[in-house]
């Protein structure tokens, strides 16, 4: 009687949810359409000019001098995601297979990257990469090298795939947990082999996971700050590298907001059409 | 062949952050892998520097701080979700979650731009609500899900016998989420202790955060000192993610 008396009331919520909606309006909603405002007016000397409208600073973004940024950010992703996306099967297999304990060791492990702050993983890049590091002493050691392995793409994206790793990993591994162990016993029996297996029943069916944890895994590298910049140096700049530099050191804030809203709608199409492609992946009932 | 690729990848993973703390116990004036001598001269340096202690105290406040506004605002968010159902608790929901879905770099342009607009820059008020943003989804997704454990009926028999729905939150249901509040706290706290790149974007000068002055003191040189402050900040975040394991918290945060 109680709780029907109080589903009955629901504008009861209102005072509960109130100082979080405030919050979000005044601290997030509110700066992020700021931003959009800003990016369609022009930049002047004395600062934004808001009795104008315009579209230029979103023309400026496909200019010569930052198209290459644009490309050079999709290239880094596009390598660090493939790369995760063939390493993800192994460990997520090896993974489920090494019994309750373990296991649960090896996934906070696999978290641990993500949880512990970039600038420590940064600086233990660093230490390996760097012409000096622990790799390249290796190498020497055997006599190869010295390679070139910091301060261009290649540093970035090594240091990148570990970080973003896990966003790939938890998905497939929390699928493969949900198939019925007997599924590739059933496969067995029918005469598949352990190839077919994977291919024929486990692949397809972790499929929408594996699509949803790439797209995330995507973004993430898109929006890196901090590797970027300190593995591959500032004449490799990335977007967020260029939105930081627009922003703080051009000062050019209507600029610097178009950037910004380029980066939110590509992240949102990306997490949109990576969960409508992993429904569409599979026909049928989904686990 | 599977679990010899897990075991590598595993390593690569691992071998930066271990790495790190590693070579923070270097006896040398630069950096090497330290096998036979340790010493802690690396951390009398990193301790003698004020540029880092007094990092890390504003670091801890910042953290604590904006953990606790996430808390207080999502706990009493999550219960007017749970227990009321509200029209469009889908809808509010996702506008509770959304934080998530914006990168770190777009929240900070946006954020640079308006504490300016309100004249807001350089203030501790300012980042601390930013970073009440940024951790409130994780405190929201915990918060309702522990919430939800609650049994609605020790509520109604509290105030069967009496208190009045606020007291009976306080002194019932409070209580009973203690744990949920817990390591919900220690994961914002984390999160927020963490950040880079927003407070990088929207920090003034005064409010150089130890994630913000670690930065900035390697773009310009890399000595054991960083590996030092590195290596304590990894214990640090040891010990938030072990209390959290202990709570039992950490798979309802990493997982859906």
């Amino acid at each position: 009687m109680l709780s029907s008396r109080m589903r009955s009331e629901p504008w009861r919520a209102a005072p509960f949810l109130l100082p979080l909606l405030a919050l979000l309006a005044a601290w997030f909603v509110w700066p992020l359409a700021q931003a959009l405002t800003n990016s369609l007016h022009p930049n002047t000397p004395q600062g934004i000019d808001a009795g104008q409208w315009t579209l230029a600073n979103y023309a400026r973004i496909a200019d010569p001098l930052y198209a290459g940024v644009v490309v050079r950010t999709l290239r880094i992703s596009a390598l660090v995601t493939a790369i995760s996306s063939l390493l993800v099967y192994p460990v997520a297999l090896a993974t489920t297979r090494l019994g309750p304990r373990r296991e649960a060791l090896a996934i906070l492990a696999y978290v641990s990257p993500w949880l512990v702050n970039t600038l420590v993983k940064a600086l233990g890049w660093n230490l390996l990469l760097r012409p000096t590091g622990l790799v390249n002493a290796a190498l020497g050691e055997i006599g190869a090298g010295p390679l070139r392995l910091m301060l261009n793409e290649t540093g970035v994206v090594i240091a990148l795939i570990p970080g973003h790793f896990m966003f790939v990993l938890l998905p497939v591994w929390a699928a493969l947990k949900g198939l019925d162990p007997a599924l590739g016993w059933a496969a067995g029996t029918l005469g598949a082999s352990r190839a077919g297996v994977f291919w024929r029943v486990l692949f397809p069916l972790t499929l929408p996971a594996l699509i949803a944890g790439l797209a995330i895994n995507f973004i993430m590298n898109t929006t890196a700050f901090a590797i970027p910049m300190l593995l591959g140096g500032l004449r490799n700049e990335t977007a967020s590298m260029l939105a930081y530099r627009v922003n703080l050191v051009m000062l050019d804030w209507p600029f610097g907001g178009a950037v910004a809203v380029v980066l939110l709608v590509f992240t949102l199409l990306l997490v949109w059409g990576g969960q409508r492609i992993a429904t569409l992946a599979v026909p049928g009932p989904r686990a | 062949m599977i679990a010899a690729v897990n075991a590598l990848v595993l390593a690569f993973v691992l071998a930066p952050i271990v790495l790190v703390v590693w070579m923070s116990f270097t006896p040398a004036a630069f950096f090497a892998l330290p096998t036979g001598q340790f010493s802690l001269r690396w951390y009398r340096e990193a301790l003698s520097y004020p540029g880092f202690v007094d990092a890390f105290f504003l670091s801890l406040e910042l953290a604590a701080l904006a953990a606790v506004l996430a808390l207080a605002a999502a706990f009493l968010a999550a219960y007017g979700l749970v227990r009321f159902r509200p029209p469009g608790s889908g809808a509010l929901t996702a506008l509770f979650l959304s934080p998530l879905l914006v990168p770190a770099v777009v929240f900070g342009i946006a954020m640079l731009q308006f504490v300016n607009r309100i004249g807001l820059y350089n203030s501790l008020f300012g980042l601390v609500l930013a970073h009440a943003v940024i951790v409130c989804p994780y405190a929201m997704r915990s918060l309702e899900v522990t919430l939800r454990a609650v049994p609605e009926e020790m509520e109604w028999a509290a105030m069967v016998l009496g208190p009045n729905r606020m007291a009976t939150l306080v002194r019932v249901t409070l209580p009973l989420c203690a744990r949920g509040l817990l390591t919900a706290f220690l994961f914002c706290f984390l999160l927020s202790f963490s950040d880079v790149t927003v407070t990088i974007f929207m920090a003034g000068p005064s409010l150089q955060t130890l994630p913000v002055r670690l930065y900035t003191y390697m773009s310009d040189r890399v000595d054991p000192t960083v590996a030092a402050v590195s290596s304590m900040v990894v214990l640090i975040t040891l010990a938030l993610v072990l209390l959290a394991a202990l709570l039992g918290g950490v798979r309802r945060l990493v997982t859906r």
